[in-house]
């Protein structure tokens, strides 16, 4: 049965060869079809128990992330059919566009199911290593300097979680996830392993010292990457943040990890105001979702539970965003705010989406972020005061009015004529909408994944 | 002479490399002066293998000397354009002297960081070397505009991580393994990348409205 | 006795400085496949010098002709406490120390850069100003060098430093010691005024040291060239004696030591003009600009060495 474990990996990876066949269209169909199965084979996995062994460490938490990848990537792989008809300049062919996408996933998945914390470190190198192109396909200047930036910014930071690495192993010596959770006590050297290792993969997440590669890449990425990116790419580098706090649940750790999220937040949510550009926005935005879930993490007990529905939330809301981005992108030419109006008018579907999915990825009532922010506030009143609380939730109030006020500019506005093909098509958005909107009501099945796993 | 001041004579080489590597402004010394710290710390590995009796030094300074004493910079040097001896770093953000010794603050600020955060843990002073040689190397990143300096410093930093390994129990060959498997991607993957910087006539969009050179999208 | 070695030394200072100078020019052209003057030249240069007559610009002050034979007498103070002969004090030798000895030497630059302005000559002020700017950023260096060597031996003093490594291994072949004199071989490119710095054509627009004596003629020519080579002399003896070979230097009064040790010295200079002249031969002169890199370098050496003694001396365990 232990193989069931490894479907998600190898079906996606045998979807990305197979795209190498050079037959017209092929590709989309492979893509299509492996990602149809990647998303079976984990839903399979979630009703089975936990696996430890042959390399695997998969827990609740992991089922839950790779149902979270394979639901995105079939998402992603249905957009991107249509989406890439839109880039004229392309880097490269369709069927090496679905490699690198199947490989980007591949990777993915191998990160969260894996049981070695060197290997972590691995999948999450090779996430840079198969989705830096991506970024690129859209061949221009300003999307190549983005790469670079991804590129050099990216590897720079997962350095330092490599040294977190070897600080890890220095401590323990065993870099097994399953023997690490179990063992003993935390000894000072590996505190000093989990704090670079935070720093080090918060850069792939978007956390606050070195986060300046992330607007660039949303920005220029096609609208199914930057969707990809936001949605799984950065929950996957939290998810390594989150084995570092386990393995390490010191109060040290855990300030730090607080400290990064909490001025990721800030600065994200400040930043939000100064942006001309809808892509930009929303990265920002991903910023900001990201510096709450760490706090969620680092806080532990139902703040995790929290961070998890808003991470699952998010996923599916940004994703519905960004590809609805590439719809306007498509109809109107241009990336910048103003001089996108009244989509609700020549658009719709995609207007009225956009603005629900504004709404969802700030955090507004119906949805799963609102519940996710209410439970890590609570438990951050409870740990730091009133005070502390009251400032992060201002500055999340900030980051909403920013955000919306200008999706509604963009919404609901004088109309003028798009200059690009208009392309009302929002039936995938919509679906990843619909499921951003239902994880309210998962969220006892959340709780339940959860329960091994919370950090304490 | 001991392992000991053998590792503190590689590790203050490579200090001194990568000031030189500072200094230099044409981009294929800096390659050339990469090759020669790797063929050092992999000499340095393959000795230390050879006195300690491990195969498995002895694999990972071959492996070293392979992959990143001469792979890396021929390939690093094929993907500078024509006129290799020629490339340049036409900007820098700083002058080359206050570059140079800015590279020295970091090897120091290294220093007395590792002193006091990580001494303690660590137990061997020697280990401030490697963490000066991966500031150096970020420095080097944030220091220059040209790529492929940019990734030659992010290769210093490996390098330092190599280096800061090796006062640790050896990590698993299988991790090993896998770091320079990523390590070549990155370089692969960068090595397009660059290309496409370098050349940007002749595959950007005619009708961009974007002025070129012009990066103030990618600001804040 | 001391006071006899003084004077020996004080003489093979003054005579066989001019003597170094020769050489080097003519093993730089001998490296050219040229012939090259005499070895003999400067002290040809110098006695042709002395037989002609002094010109002084009218706008000088008194100062511009009391300047030669100031700095003249502040080398022929350094060579009285430097270990050039002997590594052991000589009558004047407990004067100075390192220190003392770098502010002699940077007196002399003074006094050479104060008459340099007074002779109102433009190139002279040109060359002021850049020996200047170099000399502020190379003295702290050498004053770093300093502290270092300080470091190695708990002394300043040039004799002590020198016993320090001829006696002890350990020093001699530690790091600390290997970046202080690549550090100190640097700055001597630059105080000798060698070639990524400074080149001898008759340019002016490369010109530092040079063109500071300009102005000068006769007597007083001469005094400036021949303190000029025992400058040279003096740092490379320095270079040579105490840092990079510090061998052989007899460190108690033993007659045949004393007698050979003279020859050896002069091997050592040889060695090191040899050095000079495939410099001089191979690379090609910085931009002024460019010094200021080439000088930040030489710092960085320098600090260098106090990072090694740093993260050496506490050892730790290793594994």
């Amino acid at each position: 049965m232990i193989w069931i474990y490894y479907l998600p990996v190898v079906l996606s990876g045998i979807g990305g060869l197979l795209c190498l066949v050079p037959r017209t269209r092929f590709e989309e169909d492979v893509s299509i079809i492996a990602s149809f199965a990647a998303l079976a084979s984990s839903i399979l996995i979630a009703f089975l128990p936990n696996a430890t062994s042959f390399g695997l460490y998969v827990d609740g938490f992991s089922k839950l992330m790779q149902i979270m990848i394979s639901a995105v990537y079939v998402l992603t792989v249905i957009f991107s059919i249509h989406y890439l008809e839109h880039i004229e300049n392309k880097l490269f062919q369709a069927n090496l566009y679905f490699l690198l996408l199947n490989l980007f996933v591949v990777s993915m998945f191998f990160t969260v199911m894996v049981d070695n914390v060197g290997l972590l470190w691995v999948g999450v190198e090779a996430t840079t290593v198969t989705s830096a192109l991506l970024i690129a396909t859209d061949n221009n200047e300003l999307a190549v300097e983005a790469t670079w930036r991804y590129i050099i910014i990216v590897s720079t930071g997962l350095t330092i979680s490599l040294l977190a690495t070897i600080f890890i192993y220095g401590g323990f010596h065993t870099l097994s996830l399953d023997a690490l959770l179990r063992a003993p006590q935390a000894t000072k050297i590996v505190s000093v392993g989990a704090l670079l290792g935070i720093i080090g993969y918060g850069t792939k997440g978007g956390i606050f010292p070195m986060h300046t590669w992330l607007p660039d890449a949303h920005g220029r990425a096609p609208a199914p990457i930057s969707a990809m990116f936001s949605a799984i790419l950065l929950p996957v580098a939290l998810y390594t943040i989150v084995r570092f706090v386990q393995i390490v649940p010191m109060q040290s750790v855990r300030n730090f990890a607080v400290v990064l999220g909490s001025l990721s937040v800030i600065v994200a949510s400040l930043m939000t105001f100064s942006q001309r550009q809808y892509k930009r926005m929303f990265a920002y935005s991903s910023i900001e979702n990201m510096g709450v879930a760490l706090i969620g993490i680092a806080l532990g007990g139902n703040a995790f539970i929290g961070s998890v529905i808003i991470i699952l939330t998010h996923a599916f809301a940004k994703s519905a965003a960004f590809f609805l981005t590439g719809n306007i992108l498509a109809a109107y030419r241009t990336n910048t705010i103003k001089d996108v109006k009244a989509v609700s008018r020549t658009m719709p579907l995609t207007g009225y989406s956009l603005f629900f999915a504004g709404l969802a990825v700030t955090g507004a009532p119906p949805f799963g972020t609102f519940f996710g922010e209410i439970l890590i506030m609570t438990r951050m009143l409870q740990v730091y005061g009133v005070w502390f609380t009251l400032v992060i939730a201002s500055f999340l109030v900030v980051a909403f009015v920013g955000l919306n006020y200008r999706v509604i500019r963009m919404v609901f506005s004088e109309p003028v004529e798009p200059s690009g093909k208009m392309d009302d098509n929002a039936t995938v958005p919509i679906i990843s909408l619909v499921i951003a909107f239902s994880m309210v009501f998962l969220t006892p099945v959340v709780y339940f994944f959860l329960k091994g796993v919370v950090v304490r | 002479m001991t392992l000991n001041s053998i590792f503190v004579l590689v590790g203050f080489i490579q200090i001194a490399l990568v000031t030189f590597m500072q200094w230099q402004t044409y981009i294929s010394s800096v390659i050339k002066t990469f090759s020669i710290g790797s063929y050092v710390l992999a000499a340095f590995l393959l000795a230390a293998g050879y006195v300690g009796h491990e195969p498995y030094l002895i694999a990972l300074g071959g492996l070293t000397a392979v992959i990143r004493a001469w792979f890396i910079p021929s390939f690093l040097s094929r993907m500078l354009r024509r006129d290799r001896w020629r490339a340049r770093e036409i900007k820098p953000v700083l002058g080359i002297a206050s570059t140079i010794i800015l590279s020295l603050l970091f090897a120091v600020f290294g220093y007395v960081i590792y002193a006091w955060t990580m001494y303690d843990y660590v137990h061997s002073a020697l280990g401030a070397i490697p963490v000066a040689l991966f500031l150096q190397g970020a420095f080097l990143i944030i220091s220059r505009r040209t790529p492929t300096t940019q990734l030659i410093g992010y290769l210093v930093m490996e390098n330092a991580l190599y280096l800061f390994g090796f006062l640790f129990p050896e990590l698993p060959f299988v991790v090993e393994a896998g770091v320079v498997l990523d390590v070549i991607g990155t370089i692969m993957i960068s090595g397009v990348i660059v290309r496409l910087k370098e050349e940007p006539a002749q595959n950007a969009d005619v009708d961009d409205s974007t002025p070129r050179e012009d990066f103030t999208e990618l600001r804040g | 006795m001391l006071l006899a070695l003084s004077l020996l030394q004080l003489l093979y200072v003054l005579l066989l400085a001019p003597l170094a100078a020769g050489i080097l020019v003519k093993i730089e052209e001998v490296l050219e496949s040229k012939k090259g003057p005499s070895v003999f030249q400067p002290y040809y240069d110098l006695a042709k010098l002395f037989r002609k007559e002094s010109l002084v610009p009218t706008v000088a002050s008194p100062f511009f002709m009391v300047a030669p034979y100031l700095t003249f007498a502040f080398y022929l103070l350094l060579t009285l406490v430097l270990p050039i002969i002997t590594a052991f004090p000589l009558t004047f030798g407990p004067v100075v120390d390192f220190i003392g000895g770098g502010l002699v030497f940077g007196a002399a630059a003074t006094v050479k850069k104060l008459a340099a302005i007074d002779s109102r000559n433009n190139y002279s002020h040109l060359g002021t100003s850049r020996a200047a700017s170099v000399g502020a950023l190379s003295e702290p260096i050498m004053l770093l060098i300093f502290i270092m060597l300080g470091v190695i031996s708990q002394t300043n003093n040039p004799y002590v430093i020198n016993n320090v490594l001829q006696t002890s291994g350990a020093w001699y072949g530690s790091l600390v010691h290997w970046f202080v004199t690549i550090a100190f071989f640097m700055v001597l490119i630059v105080e000798t005024g060698k070639l990524p710095i400074e080149s001898h054509t008759m340019g002016e627009l490369g010109m530092i040291d040079q063109s500071m004596e300009m102005e000068y003629s006769g007597r007083e020519l001469a005094l400036y060239k021949w303190g000029g080579y025992m400058k040279h002399f003096l740092l490379m003896n320095v270079f040579m004696n105490v840092l990079a070979v510090p061998f052989l230097v007899p460190m108690t009064p033993s007659t045949t030591a004393l007698l050979v040790y003279p020859v050896i010295n002069f091997i050592k200079i040889l060695a090191l003009l040899i050095v000079f002249a495939l410099l001089n031969e191979s690379v090609s002169k910085y931009r002024l600009f460019r010094i200021f890199d080439y000088v930040s370098v030489t710092f960085v050496f320098a600090f260098l060495a106090a990072l090694v003694f740093f993260t050496t001396r506490t050892g730790g365990g290793f594994r």
